[in-house]
């Protein structure tokens, strides 16, 4: 059986508001922390969505536009950088799982 | 304050829906709130829903045509890995076909809406068919508190007052941590990160390849190898066309080991043993959840303070002490016993500590307490380095000898053993490992 990559796994999600361009993140990430005194950088490879990547320079960006809600960032980051909640259901996009 | 509520349940997953049917059934006027779409459009679970409390809600639910559960498990099976052996301890027997079931395999997505829909037809028969709610793609932002007692919900603009609250939110328990009765940060110690694919397969050819009969299922989980060094283990259950496959990964050590949990899950895909049983299949939904380990050091202080309960998964009620990952038969029970205690705060009129306590009692008093209390040790032990690498190399080893028949003398299966311990520990070490399994299993 051929292996996914992560973007055909997540192209299998279900996210709600979809089709919004303008929605409202509902995980706030400062990075100025992760780039600045985080010893690890560690959501750059626990997320399972990779919601966090890192660039050329080294540095944290941030999309919630993946994100599947699972809480790994609000465990691992030990920095306080992540402030974590849920999608509001209207202007937020979020997952509703086909089969859970 | 005419609208009151006598309970509010935050979460519509097993623990809330199971206590939103308790509080139906004993003519309680309460609101269930969930964040998602329906009751369980958010939730993801394994996930085996254990023991037999789903015939207490739902009785004879199997006498259902299309019920909301999966299959039934009467093939359980626990594997130890190394990079190109599996062995395995299979137990099939057909005791565990009679109702009620000891296990069922479930699709959250499904199950939990199927649930949901049960609670409401519970709610139309009671004293409050018009009053009590599930209500849906609702986000409570806040638990109303006043002098340290919870007296209702805040979402966005809107609030909504009850005697009592239930939080049933799941282990990214935000709301419980704003009540006080956890830590705001919970560090990644003893949290996991599950992930998953569901893999379907044509019916028949499922049924074939994992010899199930009718209904029937199979668990199975994995131990070593599949986990690619960190600590956790994987899991194989079959669904009525589907099959859930995936991992169940140490936060702190993903951390550490600096490794991507969709690496590991194609790394485990790649096991001989693994790529023989979903050949064919097709993913057709990825998904990943954190999980909590059952280590009691993490759990919130209590279980209630003034006007609140905890329940499930948000009070990290799961527990996997190497026989079964349980965690929503948890659930069930405490979203039961929490709104059996609320029933006997309303009769009392007095929603405080004084009488939510009994909860704490009957929940200790329960099995579910008294296994996370009584396995501690287990728990601990299976996410030692002993239990996670080196005894399934070991028996993989001891098995590979021990099958290999080569046209030559054969060692006797002492020896064989004796040097299998040798390659992989010592037989101090196991000796150690046996000590404490005795007592702690």
């Amino acid at each position: 059986m051929k292996l996914l990559s992560l973007p055909e796994r997540l192209g299998l999600v279900s996210y709600r508001n979809q089709a919004k361009s303008e929605i409202k993140p509902h995980i706030i990430v400062d990075t100025d922390i992760c780039n600045s005194t985080c010893p690890h950088k560690c959501t750059t490879w626990v997320c399972p969505a990779n919601c966090y990547t890192m660039d050329e320079a080294g540095k944290v960006h941030f999309q919630v536009e993946d994100c599947i809600e699972c809480g790994t960032c609000m465990y691992a980051c030990d920095q306080g950088a992540v402030d974590w909640n849920y999608p509001d259901p209207e202007i937020g996009r979020g997952v509703t799982w086909n089969f859970g | 304050m005419e609208d009151k509520f006598d309970c509010i349940v935050i979460g519509g997953g097993v623990a809330g829906l199971a206590a939103a049917m308790t509080l139906a059934r004993n003519n309680m006027k309460f609101l269930l709130i969930e964040k998602g779409e329906f009751p369980g459009s958010k939730n993801v679970s394994g996930g085996v829903l254990w023991g037999s409390d789903l015939n207490k809600l739902v009785p004879n639910y199997w006498e259902e045509e299309d019920g909301g559960w999966d299959r039934f498990i009467n093939h359980r099976r626990l594997t130890f890995m190394d990079e190109q052996s599996s062995f395995s301890l299979d137990f099939k027997s057909s005791h565990f076909n009679e109702k009620p079931y000891t296990g069922v395999v479930v699709l959250r997505s499904k199950f939990d809406n199927w649930l949901a829909g049960k609670v409401q037809e519970a709610i139309d028969a009671s004293d409050f068919a018009m009053d009590s709610f599930i209500a849906t793609d609702i986000k409570v932002d806040e638990v109303i508190m006043e002098n340290d007692k919870a007296i209702g919900i805040k979402t966005g603009e809107d609030e909504f007052f009850a005697d009592s609250v239930i939080i049933a939110e799941g282990v990214n328990n935000l709301l419980t941590r704003q009540v006080g009765l956890q830590d705001k940060y919970v560090p990644a110690d003893h949290m996991l990160t599950g992930i998953k694919e569901i893999i379907r397969f044509d019916q028949k050819v499922l049924e074939d390849r994992f010899q199930l009969n009718g209904l029937s299922g199979m668990s199975n989980e994995f131990v070593g190898w599949a986990t690619n060094g960190i600590e956790g283990g994987g899991f194989l259950y079959t669904n009525r066309d589907t099959i859930s496959l995936g991992l169940v990964l140490g936060l702190k050590d993903l951390r550490e080991k600096k490794q991507k949990p969709y690496d590991v899950l194609n790394h485990f895909k790649q096991h001989p043993t693994i790529a023989d049983a979903i050949k064919g299949g097709e993913v057709v939904e990825y998904s990943a959840h954190v999980v909590s380990s059952g280590d009691s050091r993490v759990m919130p202080k209590e279980l209630y303070k003034d006007g609140i309960l905890l329940v499930g998964e948000a009070a990290n009620l799961l527990m996997n002490a190497g026989k079964a990952i349980q965690g929503m038969d948890y659930a069930m029970r405490s979203g039961i016993l929490a709104a059996e205690t609320i029933v006997e705060a309303k009769a009392k009129n007095d929603y405080t500590s004084a009488t939510l306590k009994e909860y704490r009692k009957k929940m200790d008093d329960s099995y579910v307490m008294k296994d996370i209390k009584g396995f501690q040790d287990a728990v601990h032990l299976l996410h030692t380095d002993v239990m996670q690498n080196k005894v399934p190399n070991l028996v993989c080893d001891f098995g590979r000898q021990f099958f290999s028949i080569k046209n030559e003398p054969t060692p006797k299966s002492e020896k064989m053993l004796l040097g299998a311990i040798k390659r992989h520990s010592s037989l101090w070490e196991l000796a150690k490992l046996g000590f404490k399994a005795r007592k702690s299993l």
